[in-house]
């Protein structure tokens, strides 16, 4: 029964030994895409008028490759949620939706940009509710990382 | 093998009917010495005459002519000793205590591979857990408690919540087991945590590897078999209660439990209830991405919760039959993290910091009711057993009410509700043609069926089916080594049902037009899936040394949120795509271990080595739908490699020293991801504990204290949407001790035990609040008193 000690020790050394034989990791992308506003709009508390365009502007870029971004905007009027800008933007009083202006489109960047400036034309629909509106930019890399940011906002008048 | 013999000694139970005969019957108990439970599988051996102890510590040999004998009894745990006895027929009835004394590693006890039940059928690498383990360990949760078990970790949410993690994989990777039966519930769920009573539970055993052979589905990296208690010892009564509270959470908690048996029928029964505040973090705000929230008190706010548990069994032993019926009902009802949903921001008009005890939105709410009969016949060398569970898990995730793109404010709060019925059945029989084999033959059936309700998709209705037979044999080849071998064949069927927004979408068609659509979010399907599965294994034990090599496939068949899911997961932030293609997911493993225990040291090795063919991923792809990401469920080749180290040293009678190392290595080897590793992956971790046992102190018997600290390394091994997580060093104490108080036959069991000493800011890659920034909870003090009665 020695032998069995013997069998069981290299089997051991031969799991280590597989364990080992990997060797170091390909590289993989371990970063997130960024966006940045600096420069781009809207900005934190903007007010945009209904039936005016506005180019929505921002930023992103990435070490290996961007993919694809989208542009989200909907009601804030039950105050859900909050921006990250780090500004407090003095939010209208809490009121039902009768017809929120809901917008929500995602794009293609293709060939494997590092950095990109998203602009997206928008017109902002007369019929729609004004007060206070969250708007959400997210871009994602050719890896699957994504980014993520969001302004407050006003419709009006 | 992690024992030591103290001593044994036999009490002769008096039973003075004297026979006029020339041969008797002996009869009697084996029965651990320290906690007066019965011992299974104790060999009582004196040429010609030769009985094993059944699982209530019975045995009994016939025929037996007057004369002076000396038996050997034997046990794989408890060593051998011999016994002189004459048999004359003045004592039929033996009670015999096998003692074993110290424990080490505070009570983990390695088994060995014929004592207990199913695991030990197995070479697999398994740790059985004792009652006096859970007690001197227990956290907040079950899965908390074994934590502290190399190779064993958590995904926790919350403070009262957890799940099993069995090196680095945990949802339906792992299997949890009860009283025989697999418990369903929705395993698959991010913030589910397991839905049983952590008290009353008297031993657990854990299988580190591949077990789908005896446990089918599921038993990929392992499983958690809580085992049925054993028998009350007869005309018996006892009870205990047991009395906690801790200051992080203000939890109040107290359980009792009764037991007690006359001749043949015996009862249990238990009830638990719980109440904790919100749960207290080392930090004034949670920054998470570019959102800070200020906390109020250091309260996490909202995560407070309640638990009420209550369970009652029944049950009947004679020679030839052994039946127990168990009914158990949990209900928890946990609040979570208000400035998050998930992973989306939110703001509310909730006074949440109001009271730091109150549940409100979001929380969920589950209730888990389960009734289990487990029933052994006992023939010639036949063992015949069944098992029978019904379950059904009803959760509910209640939130505010907000409109999240085109679905406008629903009506409620319910967001989710799920009820799944499970019902299961297990036959098992072992014959044993000669000493050298004991065939098992075994075959399992499940039916579910589950439902869905609320205004948030994630998984569709369905009903699932499942059949496995297996055929295991264990063959000693002589007493120290053993071949065990078997292979099994499941089949599978289950039928999704369809599903449909209750709100119109918004759709911009080609030709510029717009429509407005019900969107279908579950197609309904209809499919088979079987697999073979098997495994081969050998154990040698050498006086100081137990050997193990273990080879095994398992397999897991594609759940129905994996097959059939195309919607939005507003919790997580992501829009999830399932795929119809998938196949069961396919795991081969090959695990060694090598235990070495000398006189007062102990070493030991667990290494594993484990490939899939085709593990079913929610790869986060680069693509949108709407503004939200896609992920979609892919198979993938997956290398895995890491195992545990453990030593310990008694430096002299009072005072032990003891280690232990876990590591996992995961890659994915194709697809999407190819390179990285899988999601919550731990990292690198020891723990070092110190215990000292003090002389008795006046009243106090018995007083311990325990030093535990914590070492983590960061985890850089992420993939997309995970965040690196540093390193951290924790330390937990703990000092025990039984106090005698006078009219109480037993000792009260005292517990002092403080968590996170220096009020760490640290984080655990595993938790769910991980992916919202939030860091595990700050220092704790918790007193436990067990009464007995």
């Amino acid at each position: 029964m020695k032998s069995i000690k013997y069998v069981f020790l290299s089997a051991l050394c031969l799991l280590f030994l597989a364990s080992c034989s990997n060797g170091d990791d390909t590289d993989v992308d371990d970063e997130k895409p960024s966006i940045s506003l600096v420069g781009g709009f809207p900005q934190s508390c903007s007010e945009l008028k209904r039936g005016e365009t506005y180019v929505f502007k921002a930023l992103v870029s990435d070490n290996v490759g961007l993919a694809s971004y989208s542009l989200n905007v909907h009601h804030n009027f039950d105050h859900h949620t909050h921006d990250d800008q780090g500004v407090e933007c003095v939010l209208s009083a809490k009121k039902e939706a009768e017809n929120p202006m809901i917008f929500m489109e995602n794009y293609a960047i293709g060939s494997n940009k590092t950095s990109y400036e998203i602009t997206i034309e928008l017109t902002i629909p007369q019929d729609v509710d004004t007060g206070d509106y969250h708007c959400s930019y997210s871009v994602t890399d050719v890896t699957g990382w994504q980014g993520r940011t969001a302004v407050d906002v006003k419709i009006v008048e | 093998m992690m024992y030591r013999l103290l001593g044994m000694w036999l009490c002769f139970s008096l039973c003075s009917v004297a026979h006029a005969q020339s041969t008797f019957d002996i009869e009697g108990v084996v029965l651990d010495g320290h906690t007066l439970k019965p011992i299974k599988d104790v060999n009582i051996l004196s040429k010609p005459f030769f009985a094993i102890s059944n699982d209530n510590g019975e045995f009994k040999i016939s025929d037996v002519p007057k004369g002076k004998y000396t038996f050997t009894i034997s046990h794989i745990a408890y060593g051998q000793q011999h016994l002189e006895i004459e048999v004359d027929g003045s004592h039929r009835h033996w009670v015999i205590r096998l003692q074993e004394a110290v424990t080490n590693l505070e009570g983990i006890e390695l088994s060995a591979t014929t004592d207990g039940r199913k695991a030990q059928e197995l070479a697999t690498i398994s740790v059985a857990v004792s009652k006096a383990y859970l007690e001197g360990n227990r956290e907040n949760s079950l899965m908390q408690t074994l934590k502290k078990i190399p190779g064993v970790s958590t995904i926790s949410i919350g403070s009262g919540q957890s799940k099993p993690v069995i090196r680095g994989l945990g949802f339906n990777r792992v299997s949890v087991v009860q009283n025989g039966v697999k418990h369903e519930a929705q395993q698959w769920g991010n913030d589910h945590g397991l839905e049983i009573d952590q008290y009353g539970i008297e031993n657990v055993h854990i299988i580190k590897g591949p077990a789908s052979l005896l446990y089918g589905s599921d038993a990929i990296s392992g499983v958690v078999d809580i085992e049925p208690p054993s028998v009350p010892i007869p005309h018996t009564f006892e009870g205990e209660v047991n009395l906690l509270g801790e200051t992080n959470n203000d939890l109040l908690g107290v359980s009792t439990g009764v037991q007690g048996r006359k001749e043949t029928w015996f009862y249990r029964g238990r009830l638990t209830l719980r109440d904790y505040g919100d749960y207290k973090v080392p930090t004034d705000e949670i920054r998470y991405e570019s959102y800070i929230f200020d906390l109020n008190d250091n309260h996490l706010r909202n995560t407070a919760g309640q638990e009420a548990n209550v369970s009652f069994s029944l049950g009947y032993l004679r020679d030839d039959i052994k039946s127990e019926t168990f009914f158990s009902n949990v209900f928890a009802k946990n609040g979570f993290f208000a400035n998050a949903h998930g992973l989306e921001v939110r703001t509310s008009a909730i006074d949440y910091d109001g009271s730091s005890r109150d549940v409100d939105l979001p929380f969920h709410q589950v209730n888990h009711f389960k009734v289990v009969n487990n029933t052994t016949f006992f023939k010639d060398k036949h063992i015949v057993q069944l098992d029978f569970g019904f379950q059904n898990n009803q959760r509910e995730e209640h939130s505010e009410p907000v409109p999240h793109g085109y679905m406008p404010k629903p009506a409620d709060s319910r967001e989710r509700i799920f009820s799944k019925n499970t019902l299961s059945l297990n036959a098992k029989t072992t014959y044993k043609p000669n000493e050298a084999h004991s065939f098992v033959f075994g075959l399992n059936g499940e039916m579910q069926n589950n439902n869905i309700g609320g205004w948030g998709f994630l998984i569709p209705e369905y009903e699932r089916y499942n059949v496995g037979v297996y055929v295991f044999d264990h063959y000693k080849l002589n007493t120290n080594f053993h071949l065990q071998g078997g292979i099994r064949y499941d089949w599978g069927h289950m039928d999704t049902q369809g599903y449909r927004d209750w709100f119109p979408s918004t759709v911009n068609n080609a030709d510029g037009t717009t429509s407005y659509v019900y969107m279908q979010r579950s197609q309904e399907r209809s499919m088979d899936f079987n697999s073979v599965n098997g495994s081969v294994g050998l154990s040698y034990h050498s006086s100081k040394t137990t050997y193990k090599l273990n080879l095994g496939k398992s397999f897991r068949m594609p759940l129905p949120n994996e097959l059939a899911s195309d919607g939005v997961n507003y919790h997580m932030y992501r829009y999830e795509k399932g795929n119809i293609d998938l196949d069961p997911e396919q795991s081969y493993q090959i695990d060694a271990d090598i235990e070495h225990k000398g006189g007062a040291y102990r070493i030991g090795v667990s290494p594993f080595l484990n490939f899939f063919g085709n593990f079913i991923y929610l790869n986060p792809t680069s693509g949108y739908n709407e503004s939200l990401q896609v992920y979609e469920y892919v198979q993938s080749k997956v290398v895995r490699y890491g195992g545990e180290l453990s030593a310990g040293v008694d430096l002299n009678a009072s005072l032990s020293a003891d280690a232990s190392l876990e590591y996992v290595y995961s890659r994915q080897t194709s697809g999407p991801k190819k390179n990285f590793t899988l999601p919550f992956s731990p990292p690198l971790s020891a723990l070092f504990s110190v215990n000292y046992r003090f002389n008795d102190l006046g009243f106090l018997t018995e007083p311990s204290l325990n030093a535990d600290l914590r070492v983590t390394a960061e985890q850089n091994k992420i993939v997309p949407p995970e965040e690196r997580t540093d390193g951290y060093q924790v330390l937990n104490l703990s000092a025990t001790a039984k106090l005698n108080l006078p009219g109480f036959e037993r000792p009260t069991r005292l517990r002092v035990k403080l968590n996170n000493v220096f009020h760490t800011e640290y984080y655990d890659h595993t938790s769910f609040y991980r992916l919202i920034d939030v860091p595990e909870a700050g220092r704790n003090i918790s007193l436990s008193i067990t009464i007995p009665f």
